[in-house]
């Protein structure tokens, strides 16, 4: 996607308005490294550490679009599973403070498993590759969504509460009409922060236990020493990111116009 | 629908705090009766259990003893028995912000199972009788307290409930906007024929609205019952002046009775 030149000293790029000297710093960075990639030798660095621009323009084109798609793919399926398996979860929860005194403990100690583990966990546990690269983003990105939710939901104010509950709403309507609307914002926050935790999770992923996806094929990259390679597919990783939330804050723009 | 009968027997109240574990009384003893159609004004100092009483009536809270029966049933015990028949404006007006004024008049009516089109059609009704013809699709923070506040009571009469309670609804606003909104709702609450229960502590605002007036000792037990029929207009100022004596005298010695604090031949319990 190409830079929108912007109006006011910036550009609009991925519906966000960059400031002037966030594009300098960016170019400045560019130059900087196109410069350490020409003067390789001279600096003492084995060149194909540091490639050029041209190298990685020449890496970008051969990459395979089916290996974003399906890393994208996997990361949208295990965010939606893990929201759902989530949003499940915290309305139990908050309804029933017995449900989550039993719980939390366990929510808390599945949060403290590192990533790499639960990417063991999945290699020596789980024969389908799909089922792995699942399994570790729902760990690690559903316990997430479930606290920030139930943290939401209970900042929820009686006075809301209190006046819907005058009109005796099912249980359904209670969490359809008020605490789901009401917790939106902080539900919206909460996606942001998963998707780049998911990008960089399913990336390690898919580095160990795969083969297809962005991951698969940064380790196919570092096998054949190709750093352009790498860089192409970390460049690929970033816009996917960014493209990925830049359609999270056209979402939130529709969802939340209500506020002033 | 018309309005249902409130009864009131031997309710207490009392909350265990959160610190101490002490039990603390909100509501001493009450007992009373508002018939179908009346409306009530329930006056009393701050902290006398006047917003207790709003909880119970509405069936957020149970009371501790006693009861308090609408229609022959308790609130709280039959709960989704009373779904549009009791509807509420608080005192502030608790619109949900990410609804328009026409979609917070609908939340009842959307609770209650009514039609989509039926929804907006009565929403839009209630909302151009309070004029806000205009409004309808305005967001609560594009609108003033008093717009805001006209939105929650046509919230709460496009169920045309039978029970109304409004819990110091206008003593937030200004005093030209106070009086036009009590007097509003007072002629719609009569024209519904709903019971209706305003907790206030203005007590010119009670005797202005009140078929009754309810006078709380704190913590709640009624010191007073007064019908506002048996004073003339010309003595309106008189009343005030002796319930306000009245619970004064409570204020000093909480231990007064009804019999004892009632001043004069003033007020009557």
């Amino acid at each position: 996607m190409l830079p929108e030149v912007g109006t006011a000293g910036g550009v609009s790029l991925f519906g966000r308005r960059l400031p002037r000297e966030a594009l300098v710093s960016v170019l400045v960075l560019g130059v900087l490294w196109e410069l350490a990639s020409r003067n390789a030798a001279t600096l003492g660095i084995p060149p194909i550490a540091i490639p050029g621009f041209a190298r990685i323009v020449q890496s970008l084109g051969s990459l395979t679009v089916i290996d974003v798609v399906v890393t994208v793919a996997r990361v949208l399926g295990a965010l939606v599973l893990s929201f759902v398996l989530a949003v499940l979860c915290a309305i139990s929860m908050y309804q029933s403070p017995r449900i989550e005194r039993y719980a939390y403990p366990l929510v808390r100690l599945l949060m403290a498993v590192p990533v790499i583990s639960w990417i063991l966990f999945a290699v020596l546990w789980f024969r389908q590759v799909e089922f792995r690269i699942g399994f570790v983003l729902v760990a690690v990105c559903g316990p997430l969504f479930l606290v920030d939710m139930l943290a939401s939901m209970k900042g929820v104010s009686k006075e809301l509460r209190d006046m819907i509950r005058s009109f005796r709403p099912t249980t359904v309507q209670f969490f359809g009409k008020l605490m789901l609307p009401a917790i939106l914002p902080s539900v919206l926050t909460s996606w942001k922060i998963n998707l780049s935790l998911a990008i960089r999770v399913v990336t390690i992923a898919e580095l160990v236990g795969a083969v297809t996806g962005i991951g698969h094929q940064l380790s196919v990259a570092q096998e054949l020493f190709s750093v352009a390679d790498v860089f192409a597919w970390t460049f690929i990783l970033v816009v996917v990111l960014f493209v990925l939330e830049a359609g999270l804050n056209q979402i939130e723009a529709r969802l939340l116009r209500w506020r002033p | 629908m018309n309005g249902l009968r409130i009864e009131v027997k031997g309710l207490r109240k009392a909350f265990r705090q959160t610190v101490s574990g002490a039990f603390v009384m909100a509501i001493e003893h009450l007992d009373f009766v508002i018939e179908p159609g009346e409306i009530a004004a329930v006056v009393g100092t701050t902290g006398c259990g006047k917003s207790t009483l709003f909880d119970v009536m509405i069936g957020l809270d149970a009371p501790t003893s006693g009861q308090l029966l609408i229609d022959g049933s308790e609130p709280y015990a039959d709960f989704d028995g009373f779904r549009g028949k009791i509807a509420t404006v608080f005192q502030q007006d608790r619109l949900l912000p990410w609804r328009s004024a026409l979609d917070n008049v609908c939340l009842p009516l959307e609770l209650a199972g009514v039609p989509e089109a039926a929804q907006r059609r009565r929403a839009s009704e209630w909302l151009e009788r309070l004029g806000l013809a205009k409004f309808m699709q305005a967001y609560p923070h594009e609108l003033s307290g008093g717009m805001r506040q006209r939105v929650a009571i046509a919230r709460a009469f496009v169920l045309q409930p039978a029970i109304l309670l409004a819990d110091e609804s206008f003593g937030h606003l200004d005093e030209v906007t106070a009086a036009e909104l009590r007097d509003t709702f007072v002629a719609l609450a009569r024209e519904c024929g709903s019971t209706a229960v305003l907790i206030t502590h203005q007590l010119e605002e009670a005797i202005a609205v009140g078929d009754r007036v309810l006078v709380f000792a704190k913590p709640a037990c009624v010191l007073a019952d007064i019908r506002v029929a048996d004073w003339p207009r010309e003595r309106h100022a008189e009343l005030r002046a002796a319930i306000q004596s009245t619970l004064q005298a409570n204020r000093r010695d909480p231990r007064l009775q009804p019999s004892a604090a009632a001043v004069g031949s003033a007020v009557s319990v």
